[in-house]
């Protein structure tokens, strides 16, 4: 019984400590200044990286992970990241579109900036989202 | 004395929980209703309204392309509810549709037995049902698609699951809504417990909350949107959104599901599209099905 017990605290903890976190990384992120904290010149690649993959994992857990033209903000990461490590100033990030193979060539820069921004940027939207949702029902927050 | 308690405790019991259960939806309710006057109020003449809802259209497709008076069951044929010349070019496609053939195969389908034996036919003893899901599973405490439906019942056979989007599962379903339809079923979902109320409220939110890199709710062009152009074409109202599923798309040049539909229109908001057998995906569905309660079932039918 008393195992029991044990079992069902951990488990309770494990889930509140696991729903705290991801509150916790939400309202983290909704505080940053995107332009700041994705400045490639003013911080450099790497950290912009670092950045971008600390939020994007988070973004990815809770569903709410961009993707523009067949690319998804993982893959911007990924393939900025090797491109980073190899010094090359642009990346080609690869995409399938409709079984197509297709490329999109950006600046190592760039496609930095926008990991980076796309990762803060979802999970703000996330948050702001949790008092603006109720807005555009009619009947409820939308008057018309 | 002790017998005449206990008949009117129980009675009071009963009264309770049946009042309580039909709580349930209310407030789904009036979400539906408010979002039938919207429409309405919308779409009573579009000409009048163009300072609060048509801003960008043209005096042309105000004066000529948009009927007037638009009612409750008329948008169960989505944007062609209000897009004359559109309407006239989908009743011309509607005279020999792509789909029938579809329907054929999806009779097939339902006969067709297992390595088992049995059939689709014991798991769906009745075909008129493509109104009644998604549904919420009590037991499993889940909204179940029709799709996912038809996946358990695979499974629960030895067979493998079909893919979700197109192939043989939108033909199945095809063949589910002819049957609906020429029965004259409407969509009838029901919110019978507070987990289903739940996952109702949940996909209602998931259908308001702006997301993916374009910022776009599912309501900015399915509510707010609705009757607005983007290029050449009107986007389509929330009411009557499922009513019409699987659909044939001149795009796809082949039958698809609204899961199919949905995952698109996720993507095309610049968001990574959540997988259509997810939870969101479900509860969103489910939310959506119950916006069109109450209309008729017309699918398969085409769209652009």
């Amino acid at each position: 019984m008393k195992q029991l017990q044990k079992i069902l605290l951990t488990v309770g903890f494990g889930i509140f400590s696991v729903s705290s976190l991801q509150a916790d990384m939400v309202s983290e992120a909704a505080a940053l200044d995107v332009a700041k904290v994705c400045d490639v010149k003013a911080n450099g690649l790497d950290a912009v990286l670092a950045t971008a993959a600390k939020y994007n994992a988070e973004a990815k857990k809770l569903g709410v992970e961009f993707k523009r033209l067949g690319v998804t903000n993982s893959n911007y990461i990924k393939g900025t990241t090797e491109a980073a490590k190899a010094k090359q100033k642009d990346v080609v990030l690869k995409y399938k579109k409709k079984g197509k193979e297709k490329s999109l060539k950006l600046s190592t820069d760039y496609a930095a900036w926008r990991a980076c921004s796309f990762a803060i940027r979802a999970l703000q939207q996330k948050s702001e989202a949790e008092s603006t949702w109720r807005l555009a029902i009619p009947g409820d927050g939308f008057k018309y | 004395m002790l017998l005449k308690i206990a008949k009117i405790s129980l009675l009071i019991a009963l009264g309770t929980v049946a009042s309580n259960a039909a709580d349930f939806n209310a407030q789904a309710e009036k979400d539906r209703k408010a979002l039938v006057g919207y429409m309405e109020a919308k779409f009573v003449d579009a000409d009048k309204n163009r300072a609060s809802y048509f801003p960008y259209s043209t005096d042309d497709e105000l004066k000529n392309n948009f009927p007037k008076k638009i009612k409750h069951e008329t948008f169960a044929l989505g944007s062609y509810a209000y897009n004359s010349r559109g309407k006239s070019q989908y009743d011309d496609i509607k005279e020999m549709p792509p789909y029938e053939d579809a329907i054929d195969e999806g009779e097939e389908l339902y006969g067709k037995k297992f390595a088992n034996g049995k059939s689709f036919k014991e798991c769906f003893p009745k075909t008129d049902i493509a109104g009644d899901y998604p549904m919420f599973d009590d037991k499993s405490n889940k909204v179940v698609t029709l799709t996912a439906a038809i996946n358990d019942c695979l499974v629960a056979n030895g067979e493998k699951k079909w893919k979700e989007k197109k192939g043989k599962m939108p033909k199945l379903q095809a063949y589910f809504s002819n049957i609906s339809k020429e029965a004259g079923k409407k969509v009838d979902i029901k919110i019978s417990s507070k987990a289903a109320a739940a996952a109702y409220e949940h996909g209602k939110k998931e259908y308001y909350a702006q997301r993916g890199y374009l910022k776009l709710s599912c309501a900015t062009c399915h509510v707010q949107g609705a009757g607005q152009r983007v290029r050449a074409e009107y986007m389509s109202p929330l009411l009557g959104q499922t009513t019409h599923f699987p659909v044939f798309r001149l795009k796809w040049n082949s039958l698809g599901t609204l899961e199919r539909r949905m995952a698109g229109c996720n993507k095309d908001q610049g968001e990574n599209p959540h997988k259509t057998n997810s939870v969101w995906m479900k509860d969103l569905l489910y939310f959506m099905a119950y916006m069109s309660n109450g209309m008729a079932l017309d699918g398969p039918d085409i769209r652009k």
